[in-house]
């Protein structure tokens, strides 16, 4: 095991390496850079705009800026600094990363807290009327756009006032005690979180239904029938919990898509994570804003993995010899 | 199933309490503040139409957050919407009257050759935390404004003939600004310039550190300003809760220290779609950014939606259309510096000014009007737009839409459809086809190239509108210039006045955008544009200013350099229950007189 996880996590340097460096050259090659946004005020001088590029840096050519930023980031961990805010990537970006989690977070239970109960339902009622209802009910939530979705949501909530439009906490948050700060965050939380959660809902949910169905055929649950055992005990006591297995794997992508998964999301319901920053960074240019914030976003998703891989070697001791 | 029933019915009911839980409400206006701080001897009465009461909240939607509180530095509309309520000059512009009037300054003397100017400020003026803001501090922000590492945007405002002020302190309230030249905007430039704390900010600038000082993360109670407000709490894309300064120097007619509101809360909402969905929700009071097509759905709530959708008249912000007649900068491969940066046959039609006058002419700005603006735009021939009181009232109007006379002049070009295609052959036989690139992310601009296109076509032009990423077009038009034609405009400059567009008016320009950065005027018309506008920033007395100052429009409509299209109108919707609040199409429209806005008392709710 020992070896398997050093060689993994060295693989991870050339990857994120190799992705910063895409990042870089992408982000170069975009027309424009962080000052070109000021073609539409007529008061900056040309004079003013080279003495600007030159303070950011942006007269460099790409290479040495990049070499710059390697050394930096290797040396004393430094993600550089933002063009507009004047502050270091991480400082900006820290924030925005805990609330994105929160999101996430709130819709990974979402996803798995529906999708076990309602795969293990939907495989005791195969082929009749409420499988069909949740895989009708699971490609429905599937198909629609997460843009389509979360706008119907935020009209709702508009229109009924059952829900706050938007946002992560009401403007009176700080006045409040601490249990109804948290009901309040929870109220925000609910109907992105659901956007969010819904996504992936029905791929588990399909996945735990053929992973009940199959162990429901296995002779130890017959056995466990035979015994006289009531259903509802060989159900969940015998068959779901070894139906989980295969979806440990899963598990550990959710984790890998925790700060990447909900960019759309936080901008319909102003939720003020760091897709929200990161959409603004590659609008603006601000170049070393995006770059911190994809390897974030990547390293997260490369650990996530790395926890699948992990995961399914705890759980199938044949994988972590391969 | 009965255990997933109930987990259902668990998961419903927590639903349910959440919904139902914490509605947010209005806080209530009127609370009683008592000034803790005697009135300063030299206060600032600012004008309004009511006598207001203290208390209350008002919410405004930002659709970004800032990203710096440092004034100096900051150099897009969210942070300085938010750092222009923190920090104030000497001077500032009053959007109601477009007069520049005397702030931390009490009154200003200029001398004769108006070369050297006199500043004494209010005695007793503070800042947020009590130290009292005198000379040093203004010597201090002037050192920065000049400092060449930091080369703050505003650098160039603070020069006259290229050259920094000599600026020198008599005493603790007096500061002496020599000029090398005449400058038009001086009083104006003098107040775009903040104050800033020098007791906090000199020891970080000292060691290098300014740039990053006041920066987004900055605590609350170390952010010392000079303005009405100060900062209560700014949590990153959620909001900013500024509170009042309680040594603000400005006072009511009454003698009431200013501001009213307990509280100015910028909400950060994503986009315009979601600002409206929480205007139409009550939880925001303003916003300053609506887009044309959804003014009808705002005229039609404001009856009962307890709001009202104020009509501002023209922005300054406009839109044009002008022909690439740039030349190529650096010889490389087959093409040889000086020569057109655009195709010959198409720098022969775009050269000649009876062309671009036939264009303007065929352009139906009416339509445009009832078409993409939806009723709301202004026909506009001049920057600054006739949203300037002063400047905008030149009277002077340029071609108009007159087809049958478009196609007189192509005819006596001898441009004519000779194969019966529906595009006109230039003289020697090339058809006049090219690219018209606007900025994709602008629908109003993309809807007006449509329209544009065809009515060029009803004259037998053909035109491909394209509609490109912004940051393409500005490096079409700054470094490349790979484009025929680009449909475009400025931002607002304020104060609106015809020195802010030195860039685009003059030859030498960035922004002189159909051919920037000339060394010498390519033309006669422009050479007599420079000369026109040296004659109007040489005085500072509007009426000498005017005669140049019209001709300079007359001879940029004259020529159709560019070619000018309608500007937007705005309208801004702002709730009832707020007193004073009187919007302006000048920026910042909504809350440049926040200070003085107050929760009026019948409207008190809980």
């Amino acid at each position: 095991m020992r070896t398997f996880l050093i060689r993994r996590l060295l693989q991870t340097v050339p990857l994120l390496l190799g992705i910063s460096a895409l990042t870089f050259l992408l982000l170069r090659l975009a027309p424009g850079d962080f000052l070109a946004t000021m073609a539409e005020n007529p008061q900056i001088s040309a004079a003013t705009l080279d003495a600007m590029r030159h303070r950011f840096g942006l007269d460099q050519p790409w290479w040495v800026q990049y070499g710059l930023y390697l050394r930096n980031l290797f040396l004393r961990l430094d993600f550089g600094e933002s063009f507009s805010r004047h502050q270091p990537v991480f400082t900006v970006l820290r924030q925005g990363m805990l609330n994105t989690l929160l999101l996430t977070g709130a819709a990974a239970i979402v996803t798995w807290g529906l999708a076990i109960p309602l795969g293990v339902w939907a495989a005791v009622r195969q082929h009749r009327a409420t499988d069909r209802l949740l895989s009708l009910f699971a490609f429905v939530g599937l198909s629609v756009p997460e843009v389509l979705s979360g706008l119907l949501l935020l009209l709702m909530a508009a229109r009924t006032g059952w829900f706050p439009v938007g946002g992560m906490r009401s403007l009176d948050w700080e006045e409040l005690d601490a249990a109804h700060r948290v009901v309040d965050v929870l109220r925000h939380l609910v109907l992105p979180a659901l956007v969010v959660g819904l996504i992936p809902l029905a791929g588990r949910m399909r996945q735990m239904r053929s992973s009940v169905l199959d162990v429901l055929r296995l002779d130890y649950v017959t056995t466990a029938r035979a015994k006289g055992l009531d259903e509802r005990t060989v159900v969940f006591k015998h068959a779901a919990r070894n139906a989980l297995n295969p979806l440990i794997t899963l598990f550990g992508y959710t984790l890998g898509s925790l700060l990447s998964g909900s960019f759309v999301a936080e901008v319909i319901f102003s939720w003020p994570g760091l897709g929200r920053i990161t959409v603004e960074a590659i609008q603006t240019q601000d170049q070393y804003l995006v770059m911190g914030s994809v390897l974030m976003a990547s390293a997260m998703l490369i650990l996530g993995n790395l926890v699948a891989d992990v995961l399914l070697a705890a759980a199938d001791p044949r994988i972590a010899h391969a | 199933m009965r255990y997933l029933n109930g987990m259902a019915l668990i998961a419903a009911a927590a639903l349910a309490t959440l919904s139902l839980g914490a509605c947010a409400g209005q806080k209530p206006g009127n609370t009683a503040y008592h000034d803790p701080h005697p009135l300063p001897p030299d206060t600032l009465t600012l004008p309004a139409a009511e006598i207001g009461s203290y208390g209350g909240r008002f919410v405004f939607a930002a659709t970004s957050g800032p990203r710096t509180f440092n004034k100096l530095l900051a150099n897009e509309q969210p942070s300085n919407d938010i750092d222009n309520l923190l920090f104030v000059g000497l001077t500032e512009f009053d959007n109601e009257t477009q007069q520049i009037f005397p702030e931390l300054a009490k009154f200003w003397d200029v001398s004769p050759d108006q070369l050297t100017w006199t500043w004494h400020l209010r005695r007793g003026a503070c800042f947020s935390d009590g130290h009292p803001i005198t000379s040093a501090d203004v010597l201090f922000m002037f050192e920065l404004a000049y400092d060449p590492v930091l080369h703050p945007s505003l650098q160039d405002l603070l020069k006259s003939d290229g050259k920094p002020f000599q600026v020198t302190a008599p005493d603790s309230y007096t500061v002496v600004t020599k000029l090398a030249a005449p400058h038009p905007l001086m009083a104006a430039a003098v107040g775009s310039l903040r104050i800033m704390p020098r007791h906090v900010l000199e020891p970080l600038y000292r060691k290098g550190a300014f740039a990053s000082a006041y920066g987004v993360d900055t605590r609350p109670d170390s952010l010392v300003t000079s303005g009405p407000f100060r900062l209560r709490q700014y949590v990153p894309g959620e909001k900013v809760v500024l509170e009042r300064n309680p040594y603000w120097i400005g006072v009511d007619a009454k003698g009431q220290r200013l501001p009213y509101l307990d509280e100015l809360v910028f909400l950060i909402v994503p986009d315009q779609n979601t600002a409206a969905i929480k205007f139409q929700a009550g939880e925001v009071d303003a916003i300053d950014n609506v887009k044309p097509e959804d003014y009808k759905t705002y005229i039609d709530g404001a009856g009962g939606g307890g709001y009202t959708l104020h009509d501002l008249g023209a922005s300054l912000s406009t839109n044009f259309l002008w022909f690439n007649l740039n030349r190529v900068r650096e010889g490389h491969g087959s093409r040889r510096a000086g020569e057109p940066a655009v195709d010959p046959t198409k720098y022969r039609w775009f050269a000649n000014r009876e062309f671009r006058r036939a264009v303007s002419m065929a352009i139906d700005r009416d339509a445009m009007i009832r078409g993409p603006f939806h009723g709301h735009g202004l026909k506009n021939w001049s920057a600054p737009t006739v949203g300037s009181k002063q400047w905008g009232s030149h009277g002077i109007v340029g071609f108009d839409y007159e087809p049958e006379g478009a196609k007189r002049i192509l005819d006596s070009l001898g441009w004519k459809d000779r194969d019966g295609d529906g595009v006109r052959e230039d003289d020697r036989g090339h058809p006049i086809r090219f690219v018209i690139k606007t900025n994709a992310d602008n629908l109003l601009r993309v809807q007006m190239l449509d329209l544009i296109k065809d009515d060029l076509a009803k004259v037998g032009i053909a035109c491909v509108p394209a509609s490109v990423e912004f940051n393409t077009l500005t490096t079409n038009l700054r470094d490349d210039f790979q484009y025929d034609a680009i449909l475009l405009g400025l931002g607002s400059a304020v104060p609106p006045d015809p020195g802010m567009y030195a860039n685009f008016l003059t030859s030498k320009g960035i922004a002189h955008y159909w051919d920037i950065k000339q060394d010498h005027p390519a033309t006669p018309a422009e050479a007599e544009l420079d000369r026109l506008y040296a004659e109007v920033i040489a005085s500072s007395d509007p009426a000498k200013r005017m005669e140049p100052w019209k001709r300079i429009v007359r001879t940029l409509n004259d020529e159709c350099f560019v070619i000018w299209l309608p500007s937007q109108k705005i309208m801004v919707p702002v709730r009832n229950r707020f007193g004073n609040v009187h919007p302006t199409v000048i920026p910042q429209r909504v809350l440049w007189n926040i200070d003085r806005v107050f929760v009026k008392q019948s409207s008190t709710r809980a």
